[in-house]
């Protein structure tokens, strides 16, 4: 009993199912067809290939320079804390 | 500044002369008939992925010294090397995008080489940051990962190979045109020259700090004195 009565819920569901996309087929025909609009001139996306490489270049020669700065600013400050430290020691003694 | 040695001032002037002569080479380089102008993309993209590898291979090399000898000083090279494949990784992960933007239509793929690219770059992201909030054991956690992001290399190089890629395969540099040539090595002598520099003064730096947390101690046990 509960068997025939589980089939038959699925078939009701499969019934729904199978009219919701006849449904929805019907009612988006249409309106996808109204989409399309005819173009005499058609534009092509254009990408600037010079400003791409002339950015990668930038990017890539700005990483590096932003490194070197701050590799030479660490170094000068602890540099410049390695003499401190060294007058000061040599001082106590 | 004075002790950093001949060969460096020389590499440098030879950098420098290279920031003049490369860029006019690549001008003149023959335009690519398929890709067109964004194809000078490579001669900068190309030498940048090969000094990722070449600074993930030094980490490891330092790292293994480091983890098996208790080298100070392969630790040391470790770090600049792990430093270096996230600088020169950024560097192929934003040109190669832009030259795929143009070329296939696309920022990303998420295909081997892109994917495995971007993997190793997490790795020696994540060298650094367990380096950096590892706590105690954060030298040796990171010197282990090194190793890992080491193997994933020739898997990265040879991945255009093994599978189906939108990237372009590793026969590009072998048969480049000829006129091309002397673009691409140029850029990439450069490149070396510049990871050469860098690799030497981020050491010097890491080699100052050591020596500023000895001077600290020896301060602090002269001041401990002085106070007993």
């Amino acid at each position: 009993m509960t068997t025939i009565a589980t089939i038959a819920m699925i078939g009701r569901w499969m019934r729904r199912a199978v009219l919701a996309m006849a449904v929805l087929a019907v009612s988006a025909a249409p309106a996808l067809a109204q989409q399309f609009e005819k173009v005499d001139r058609i534009q092509r996306e254009e990408i600037p290939a010079a400003r791409f490489v002339a950015i990668a270049y930038g990017i890539i020669w700005l990483a590096i320079l932003t490194y070197v700065l701050f590799v030479a600013g660490g170094l000068r400050r602890v540099n410049d804390e390695i003499a401190d430290l060294k007058r000061r020691l040599r001082s106590k003694e | 500044m004075r002790s950093l040695g001949i060969g460096f001032w020389i590499a440098l002037l030879l950098a420098a002369a290279g920031f003049l002569i490369v860029p006019s080479l690549i001008v003149k380089a023959p335009i690519e008939p398929n890709m067109g102008l964004i194809q000078k993309i490579f001669y900068f993209h190309v030498p940048c992925a090969i000094m990722l590898f070449l600074s993930t291979f030094v980490c490891a090399g330092g790292a293994i010294a480091f983890l098996f000898k208790r080298s100070e000083r392969g630790d040391r090279i470790a770090l600049a090397a792990a430093e270096l494949s996230v600088l020169f990784g950024v560097c192929v992960l934003t040109s190669g995008p832009l030259w795929g933007r143009k070329a296939w239509g696309v920022w990303w793929q998420w295909d081997a080489r892109l994917t495995s690219s971007l993997l190793l770059f997490l790795m020696m992201v994540g060298y650094l940051l367990a380096r950096r909030y590892g706590g105690p054991a954060g030298r040796k956690l990171s010197a282990a990962l090194a190793l890992f992001a080491a193997i994933n290399v020739p898997l990265v190089y040879k991945s255009v190979d093994i599978w189906r890629t939108v990237h372009p395969q590793t026969t590009v540099v072998p048969k480049l045109d000829p006129k091309m040539m002397p673009a691409f090595w140029s850029a990439f002598f450069l490149m070396t020259l510049v990871w050469a520099l860098l690799l030497t003064i981020r050491v010097r730096l890491e080699r100052a700090r050591a020596e500023l947390a000895e001077l600290r101690l020896d301060a602090e046990d002269d001041l401990a004195e002085v106070r007993t």
